[in-house]
């Protein structure tokens, strides 16, 4: 079920009037609950409509509808915008606004006017979820680049917006962060919450993104599917961009093998399963888990699965989970997918809500030929 | 001694009296003329390690050699220290020095003290090498967030550094521009210089490095090549890292009977090869093609009979004598494992190449002429 979130019309905007527009027309709608990826060159003009988005800019020409109605830029108005749609900054250091991590952390939801002891709720429960818990009091200056992001990340989380965009959310991030801001992201998702993400790292949001809005010399050069997109190498080269390892590999394996191209795969298993043919795939055992019951639970579903592979998905677990010997702690999905394709069985343990996400992670694998189960743990 | 180039042992260093130790009793060496990447999570110590190997910082205790010699943190001895070892930042906007172009870039070597007309040189050698002549006169502020990186590189290139550190070069840059700075510091290591990266992109890392050296818990955990590391998952998940995906695909091929685990493949055609079903023998031509920046190239194509075919850039002087034709390339990026693309799809191929960069463009083809995958054959013009 789509639902229309944003449409711009026709909107144009110049920072002055002596430079070219960096958005010249743009038409675009972006709708509710779907993952969506902003792309295009540095300075194609993805930070500046993201401030379109929130009315921090307004168009000279055309117009932004959220919801249905034209954005009111008027304080009261702003300030309700501005309380459902929240932003990261590709540059954390722009947006940091208290001298302590906690403090910076709590700026936006008590600027919303929430009270001291939920703040306080939210703010514990985002630095967990960025696993920056640690550094809470300590000032800002004295962070690492990718800790001050992470603090930014975090900041955002706990304004629980309906709409979060990010810039750049990964640059900086160490890999397992970037991955888990990629299972926060789609945690979001699962709660209603649309997510805009706009990053140079192409291979990773070759994985994730529904739909990809490609913007290139003022204008929107592609809106859709990706695939779609990275056939014309010409037009992703003049964008700026380049084709995605996945879809470049797939394109040359398929050729010379003499298969199609499509199904295009995504991921890593994803592509072994198309490849690799695996005669015999092995079952990942699902155990969707409470953050409260996860060690118990693990404890007990291990006795019997002795000597498997396990992984977990999503912060909760993760958390829960931290003092046990999980095999694959981030990028669990494909990792565990990887090993069924192997022809391993695995145990997944994961946050309730993903349990959609799993599944469906499941059933595009099985277009690539490796059926593989996903069974209950009772 | 040794061939390593930079050396610390026992390093210690905290920012402040009490603080935490950043670095505690780290020992790590640099390869010279290689390619090393230092791998940690957030926070690891990567940045610090990097202030500490150009005498930025001093340790605490433990000592820091270059070329065998201990530092010495006189103030000639950090001038010293800072043109021999130069840091490109992360943030170029912290690494800008002066309003214009040329000023910024002949920052560095007139804090040397050299001789005008050495200055002059250097920031001429410098912006070309980085493919930014044509802004010499240009205000920073104008410039783009790509184009300030390529000027605080070129600031960095003008010291003439005998060894290039770069803090997460690619982070922030589009996808085309990151291909850039990674062919200016490839270029850089052919002509001798060693380099050093710290970044979080796996794959670009396991693509490029000859050896890694891994940071956590204020040591340095591992040194050497990637596989052995990579082969330890606790050690890999502990320092906050993750796989590379071709290693990790390339072992479930491998697990499947699809091929052997060895050689390990690092770049994308690379797998390609060992898992597609084309047979040996007929794969393209590479056609290396050695371009100076006066070359006219259409008039040489033409002259060896390699027209019409696609044609991938490796190099600044071919990228200068291709800007001075309308001649349309196929791949302006990545041009070697473009072009080996091509080969393996069983079409020939023309690369036009930096003389300085020819071994490393034939080299790209040793991973199938040498491991039994067929044969490209690799023609030097
Ligand atoms: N100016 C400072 N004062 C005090 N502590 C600092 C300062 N700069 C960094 N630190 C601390 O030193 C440690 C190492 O930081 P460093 O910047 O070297 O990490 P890094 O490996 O480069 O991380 P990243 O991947 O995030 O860039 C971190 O714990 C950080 O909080
Ligand atoms: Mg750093």
């Amino acid at each position: 079920m789509m639902t229309e979130l944003f449409r711009l019309e026709d909107v144009t905007f110049a920072h002055n009037p002596n430079v070219p527009p960096v958005m010249d027309g743009f038409s675009l709608t972006i709708e509710g609950g779907r993952r969506t990826a902003v792309l295009g060159a540095n300075g194609a003009g993805k930070t500046t409509l993201f401030y379109t988005l929130t009315g921090v800019h307004r168009p000279q020409k055309g117009q932004v509808l959220y919801n249905g109605s034209p954005i009111d830029y008027t304080r009261e108005g702003l300030r309700d915008l501005r309380s459902d749609v929240a932003v990261v900054l590709q540059n954390p250091d722009e947006q940091i606004f208290c001298s302590l991590v906690e403090e910076d952390v709590a700026f936006g939801p008590l600027n919303l006017g929430i009270d001291r002891d939920e703040v306080e709720a939210r703010v514990e429960k985002a630095l967990r979820d960025m696993r920056i818990s640690e550094y809470a009091r300590r000032p800002l200056q004295q962070l690492s680049g990718g800790q001050r992001k992470r603090v930014a990340i975090a900041g955002a989380l706990a304004m629980q917006p309906k709409i979060m965009i990010m810039d750049e959310p990964t640059a900086g991030l160490d890999p397992q962060a970037s991955m888990e801001v990629m299972e926060l992201a789609e945690k979001l998702r699962l709660n209603g919450v649309t997510v805009l993400i706009s990053t140079h790292d192409i291979d990773l949001v070759y994985r994730w993104a529904d739909v990809s809005d490609v913007l290139n010399k003022g204008k929107i050069e592609f809106t859709g599917d990706a695939d779609e997109f990275y056939s014309d190498p010409e037009r992703v080269y003049d964008c700026g961009l380049l084709i995605p390892s996945v879809y470049g590999m797939n394109k040359d394996v398929s050729a010379v093998n003499g298969m199609d191209a499509s199904p295009y795969p995504h991921s890593c298993s994803e592509f072994t399963a198309k490849f690799g043919r695996p005669s015999e795939v092995g079952t990942v055992y699902c155990v969707p888990v409470e953050e409260a019951e996860a060690a118990d639970r693990y404890d007990s579903v291990m006795k019997d699965m002795r000597g498997m592979c396990t992984g977990v998905y999503g912060p909760d677990v993760r958390y829960a989970l931290r003092e046990r010997d999980v095999e694959f702690r981030f990028d669990a999905v494909d990792a565990c997918f990887l090993k069924a394709v192997e022809g391993k069985d695995t145990v997944l343990f994961y946050d309730p809500i993903y349990d959609v996400s799993v599944k469906e992670q499941a059933k595009r694998l099985g277009a690539f030929g490796a059926d593989i189960r996903t069974e209950a743990v009772r | 001694m040794s061939d390593s180039l930079l050396r610390t042992e026992k390093v210690t260093f905290s920012y402040s009296r009490k603080g935490a130790k950043v670095l505690d009793e780290m020992d790590i060496d640099i390869p010279v003329g290689k390619k090393t990447a230092i791998l940690g999570s957030n926070g690891a110590g990567k940045s610090t390690l990097f202030s500490v190997l150009n005498a930025l910082n001093k340790p605490a205790s433990g000592k820091v050699y270059y070329k065998d010699a201990p530092m010495s943190y006189s103030h000639s001895g950090k001038i010293r220290m800072r043109s021999e070892v130069s840091i490109l930042f992360q943030n170029p906007n912290e690494m800008m020095f002066k309003p214009y172009v040329e000023q910024d870039v002949a920052y560095g070597p007139e804090n040397m003290k050299l001789p005008k007309e050495e200055v002059e040189e250097r920031v001429q050698e410098a912006l070309f090498a980085v493919g930014m002549e044509a802004y010499r006169k240009s205000p920073i502020m104008k410039l783009s967030y790509g184009q300030r990186k390529r000027v605080t590189l070129a600031g960095v290139l003008a010291m003439r550094p005998s060894v290039l550190i770069m803090d997460e070069p690619t982070a922030g840059l589009d996808p085309q521009m990151a291909y850039e700075v990674m062919e200016i510091a490839e270029q850089l290591n052919s002509s001798g210089v060693t380099v050093i990266m710290s970044s979080h992109d796996t794959d670009l890392v396991y693509s490029w490095a000859d050896e890694i050296r891994v940071l956590n818990s204020s040591k340095c955990v591992y040194s050497g090549i990637p596989e052995p590391f990579y082969e330890d998952y606790q050690l890999v998940q502990k320092a906050g890292l993750l796989m590379p995906s071709v290693y990790r695909m390339n072992r479930t091929f491998a697990n499947l009977g699809k091929c052997e685990l060895e050689p390990y493949p690092h770049t994308q055609s690379q797998l390609s090869v060992k898992i597609s079903d084309r047979c040996a023998t007929d794969f393209g031509v590479m056609n290396v093609v050695k371009v100076d920046k006066d070359t006219d190239i259409p008039a040489l194509l033409a002259s060896e009979g390699l027209e019409g075919l696609p044609i991938g850039i490796y190099g600044m002087s071919a990228r200068t004598a291709r800007n001075k034709t309308e001649m349309s390339v196929d791949f302006m990026y990545n041009g070697p494992e473009n072009c080996i693309r091509k080969c393996l799809s069983g079409e020939d191929s023309v690369l036009l190449c930096d003389p300085i960069m020819v071994d490393k463009a034939v080299s790209s083809a040793d991973f199938i002429n040498g491991n039994g995958y067929g044969k490209i054959d690799v023609r030097t013009v």
